[in-house]
């Protein structure tokens, strides 16, 4: 028996515990790190079963490829040479960008980094994107425009320091349970007060001095009424507003079309509701929001997020302890991916594609020549394009867009319509069923790397056992296939080398080596190796100088509810499952939990319709019909259907709607128009 | 009798390692004190009771219990070598004492006596606590106990597998008698008001004192994590599964269970008798304080205080104890 200290692969928090190996080589549990700045010897349930999937049978463990139809074993050189050729020829005849990439925040940084280079250096496209363009992309988009950082501006530790959270569109307790369960000590032991904007009675409802039910997608109006509230009664931070930002008169303009009144009746809740939680947040020394994907996942998502931060500007809430407005990532990763430039439009760091000096100086370290200069295809304009055929080949490390991207047989037809599709990970998925080649991946317990956590702490990823079958690292078939491309640039010993070329690309992570981050990590950016690194950003000055306040006009959501799709869907993650379940539904515990693919229905709604709980129902919207388990709760408000999305046997994704966010292309998971019927 | 430093019983456990899987008190590489080998990293014998669920050396989180192939099953075999375990407090060896009692009442759990067979147990007690407090000493729980003079460690035998190990152990220092009654009567004169308090919180459940709208608000703060399971020396609850491998052999294995998931009541039909949290809630501290005094004839709980250090949300058993006696202590 022995135990390695790593990072939980499940969400953003970035909880460390130790990994326990029997001594037959195979993971039999997992133990707390007492000494973990954010753990501190907590796990939750996710965590505590973090083992388990890791030796299920099911893990593939050798390269497929398919003959006649049918996904058959190969070795691993017939299976990387077929690529290489593959995506040559396909280039070849339809030009560069006729081939796509997708990394994923379930890979370590270091792997996210290789694919972008694979994709950037070797391929030459910038058609390289991943999921955190489902989940945060308007957090980047928003953040980097109002403060110059996309990222969490606080540490978890602020969370028991402030006097005042306003949690909007983030199940806290269930998505991110040791930031939740924070939330709850600091509410019952310090007193601070909690507003829940959030329609679902989630857990943190319970201890909330205002719980908000507002309309799914009214989220601009109700901050703008807010705005508009704290600006009429003179609750805003004079001297924080006139000394740290910009384009306050044009904030002013907009957020005097929301009075309290107007805005209430846009969101469905009552002017003094609006009123209230204005004078809570503003009444607060230190107040902060906490948001996730109900802020992110809509046609203006960005707008949402730029609201947030309009309001703790203009409450002088940024820069000190228990403040700050602060995004939740939802995967392990997802911060760390977008760090390292697996994104369509920047390298690492953020460092644009589009910027002369920028290519020049990742030509010249990578040693390639004629990097492109296009902003490239994203996950969602990417599948857009492979169902419109202008797509051609497609790489996905990680991923399974048939569960999670919108509006499942619009993807089907895409992958369809591919001529190429190689599918990189530990399990087969839906989407490995499209796959022409199917390469066998290590899981996270069977390699070495870092994640970046949602509090920008870059922590450690140790090898426990040995890669199942033939199973690889991510990193190592990176590699392994830039070498059989042609390209000599992308060797490397260890992960710890691949770590020292991000750190000498990339200024926020001009600080970071294995060697530093080996107990507690680092928070970015750590721009030098005696950089302690930054727990809290824009302290006295916005990373782009002055924040700016962005105004925004609240838009309706892409598609409404009406006489014949009369609901509101919003679909998400439940407590038990991740994302498209590959990994929860593989251990014991958490699928013994959640069996069932189901929609959560209102006690009032049931009754009408005549819908018993646990009653069979179908869910339809104008992309398809599904049947699932009703869930008659109160957790759920009149009018509005709740669905996780992990649940291959019912996807929440055949229902969902292909609307994007203009700017961020973030798709619109948390509103469309349904409708339900009794199954029998 | 003899004392030792930390460096001459260091080497004493190293030296076992050739007969016994050895489990020591060691800092990990993050500073973690945790049950590890000896070279996991630094002996650190002071610090109190270990964070791990100190059974889990004889019930680890997940085993195999059986292998079945077309033409066999096979149930585990007898252990290469025993455990030796060191680092129980007395809390832990009176918790080790009932789940002995536990596993080996109507039918015998033979997995776990499989691991618990040969084992040597050792305490350690006296001036080594967390924050220079003392701890109890265990006395004939155990077979060993390392008794801390806030310096060396008094080494105390009380059973024969206890004595076998005597004349293993090299170095020490006579220490006269006086120092270890000195001890004892440090030992004696711990307070004992976390003892106190679980037996009025169990006479309160007992009497049926604590109302319904108690344990709605306790478990509200639970967030499902099944820490306080999964931390608890006490708790033995397991689940089952299976798995076939690809030669066709099927492991089935068992896996720490939590009452504190709907899972772990609920009826094939999807009904649960214990669907709601609050129901849950109050078995995990009903279930310790009253139901099991009925049923072994006495608490369950023995006061290790790893439910409350684990618990992100502040209700192990302790806590919600407290809370409890100053709710409805006075009714």
């Amino acid at each position: 028996m022995k135990t390695v200290l790593t990072t939980c692969p499940y969400c953003g928090t970035g909880c460390c515990f130790y990994l326990v190996v029997a001594d037959d080589g195979r993971l039999a549990g997992v133990e707390p790190s007492r000494e973990h700045p954010v753990a501190a010897g907590r796990m939750c349930v996710k965590g505590w079963n973090a083992f388990h999937f890791v030796n299920h049978p099911d893990r593939l463990t050798q390269p497929l490829i398919r003959k006649n139809g049918k996904l058959e074993p190969a070795s691993w050189d017939e299976a990387l040479d077929l690529i290489v050729s593959k995506l040559g020829s396909i280039q070849a005849e339809h030009g560069n960008d006729a081939a796509a990439f997708f990394a994923s925040a379930k890979m370590t940084n270091e792997e996210n980094y290789l694919m972008m280079k694979l994709a950037r250096a070797v391929f030459k496209t910038n058609n390289i994107d991943h999921c955190a363009r489902l989940c945060h992309s308007s957090t980047v988009v928003g953040l980097a425009g109002t403060f110059g950082s996309g990222a969490m501006t606080n540490s978890i530790s602020c969370v028991e320091e402030a006097d005042c959270i306003l949690v909007t569109g983030s199940n806290t307790t269930e998505q991110h349970p040791l930031i939740g369960s924070r939330i709850i000590r600091n509410v019952i032991e310090n007193g601070a007060k909690l507003i829940v904007a959030d329609n679902r009675k989630i857990r943190l409802a319970a201890f909330a001095d205002l719980h908000i039910r507002w309309k799914n997608g009214t989220d601009v109006a109700f901050l703008n009424g807010i705005m508009n509230v704290i600006i009429a009664e003179g609750l805003e931070d004079k001297e924080f507003v006139a000394t740290r930002t910009e384009n306050y008169e044009e904030l002013k303009k907009v957020v005097a079309g929301y009075p309290p009144e107007k805005a209430a009746e846009i969101c469905g809740i009552t002017a003094q509701e609006i009123i209230d939680t204005a004078r809570m947040f503003a009444g607060a020394h230190k107040a902060m929001i906490i948001y996730s994907m109900g802020i992110t996942q809509h046609t203006h998502g960005v707008d949402n997020v730029k609201s947030c931060a309009n309001l703790v500007m203009l409450t002088g809430n940024l820069g000190r302890p228990g403040t700050g407005v602060n995004p939740l990532r939802g995967q392990n990763n997802v911060q760390g991916a977008c760090d390292v430039g697996a994104l369509a439009n920047v390298y690492t760091g953020y460092q644009s594609v589009t910027d002369a000096a920028a290519r020049a100086k990742f030509e010249k370290a990578w040693g390639v020549e004629n990097l492109p200069g296009n902003v490239g295809l994203t996950i969602t304009t990417a599948i857009n394009a492979a169902a419109d055929g202008k797509l051609k080949a497609l790489y996905v490390a990680g991923e399974n867009p048939m569960m999670s991207d919108p509006d499942q047989n619009h993807v089907r037809k895409a992958l369809e319509n591919l001529e190429f599709l190689v599918v990189q990970d530990i399990f087969p998925t839906p989407t490995s069923e499209f796959a022409h080649v199917v390469l066998p991946a290590a899981s996270f317990a069977e390699k070495d790397g870092t994640f970046t956590s949602t509090e920008r702490r870059v922590q450690r990823v140790r090898k426990a056992i040995e890669p199942v079958g033939q199973s690889r690292a991510d990193w190592e078939i990176f590699c392994d296939l830039a070498k059989r491309a042609g390209y000599s640039g992308m060797q490397y010993g260890s992960a710890s080398e691949i770590m020292e070329e991000i750190a000498s690309v990339t200024p926020i992570y001009g600080g970071i080596t294995f060697e530093r981050v080996d107990e507690v990590g680092l928070q970015w950016p750590c721009r030098t190796k005696d950089d302690p690194g930054t727990p809290i950003l824009h302290i006295g000055k916005f990373s782009r100088g002055l924040g700016l306040f962005s105004p925004a006009e609240y838009k309706p959501s892409a598609e409404l509810p009406d006489s014949e799709y009369p609901f509101v869907l919003s679909t998400g993650r439940c407590y038990f499952h991740f994302h498209t379940g590959t990994m929860t539904r593989r251990s014991r515990t958490l699928n013994r939990e959640e069996r069932f693919p189901y929609v959560e229905i209102s006690p009032e709604d049931a009754k009408e319709l005549g819908i018993r709980d646990r009653e069979q129902i179908h869910v339809g919207t104008r992309r398809g019909e599904l049947q699932c388990m009703a869930r008659v709760t109160d957790v759920a408000k009149k009018g509005v259907l709740f669905m996780p999305f992990h649940f291959d046997e019912a996807p929440a994704n055949l229902l969902t709607i292909n609307a994007l966010d203009p700017v961020a292309k973030i798709p619109e998971y948390k509103v469309c128009a349904a409708r339900i019927r009794r199954s029998s | 009798m003899k004392a030792y430093s930390v460096q001459e019983l260091d080497s004493f456990f190293k030296s076992l390692e050739s007969h016994y899987d050895v489990c020591v008190p060691v800092r990990r590489r993050d500073g973690t004190r945790a049950l590890g080998a000896p070279a996991d990293g630094p002996l650190t014998l002071a610090g109190g009771p270990v964070p791990n669920k100190i059974t889990s050396v004889f019930f680890p989180q997940m085993e195999v219990v059986l292998t079945a192939s077309s033409d066999r099953l096979a149930t585990p075999s007898p252990l290469a070598r025993p455990v030796f375990v060191v680092g129980l407090t007395a809390q832990d060896a009176d918790c080790l004492e009932f789940i002995d009692r536990f596993f080996a009442t109507g039918f015998p759990d033979s997995v776990y006596l499989r691991r618990r067979q040969d084992s040597v147990v050792m305490c350690v007690s006296g001036r080594c606590g967390a924050d220079g407090q003392s701890l109890k000493i265990a006395g004939g729980k155990c077979d060993l106990e390392l008794i801390c003079d806030g310096d060396k460690y008094l080494l105390a035998a009380y059973t024969d597998a206890g004595n076998a190990q005597l004349d293993k152990i090299h170095g020490g220092t006579e220490t006269p008698a006086a120092s270890l009654a000195d001890l004892e009567k440090e030992s004696n004169a711990l307070p004992n008001e976390d003892f106190e308090m679980i037996q009025a919180a169990s006479a309160l459940l007992l009497k049926n004192k604590v109302p319904d709208e108690f344990w709605q608000k306790v478990s509200d703060r639970c967030i499902a994590c099944t820490s306080c399971n999964l931390a608890c020396p006490s708790c033995t609850c397991f689940d089952m599964f299976d798995r076939e491998g690809a030669d066709g052999e099927v492991e089935r294995w068992r896996l720490w269970d939590s009452c504190q998931l709907d899972g772990f009541m609920r009826e094939a039909s999807g009904h649960n008798p214990m669907g709601k949290q609050e129901v849950r809630t109050r078995r995990r501290i009903h279930h310790r304080l009253a139901a099991d005094v009925s049923k072994w004839g006495h608490v369950t709980c023995y006061l290790c205080g790893r439910c409350d250090e684990v618990c992100p949300s502040g209700i192990g058993m302790k806590s919600v104890c407290r809370e409890m006696l100053q709710q409805y202590g006075s009714a």
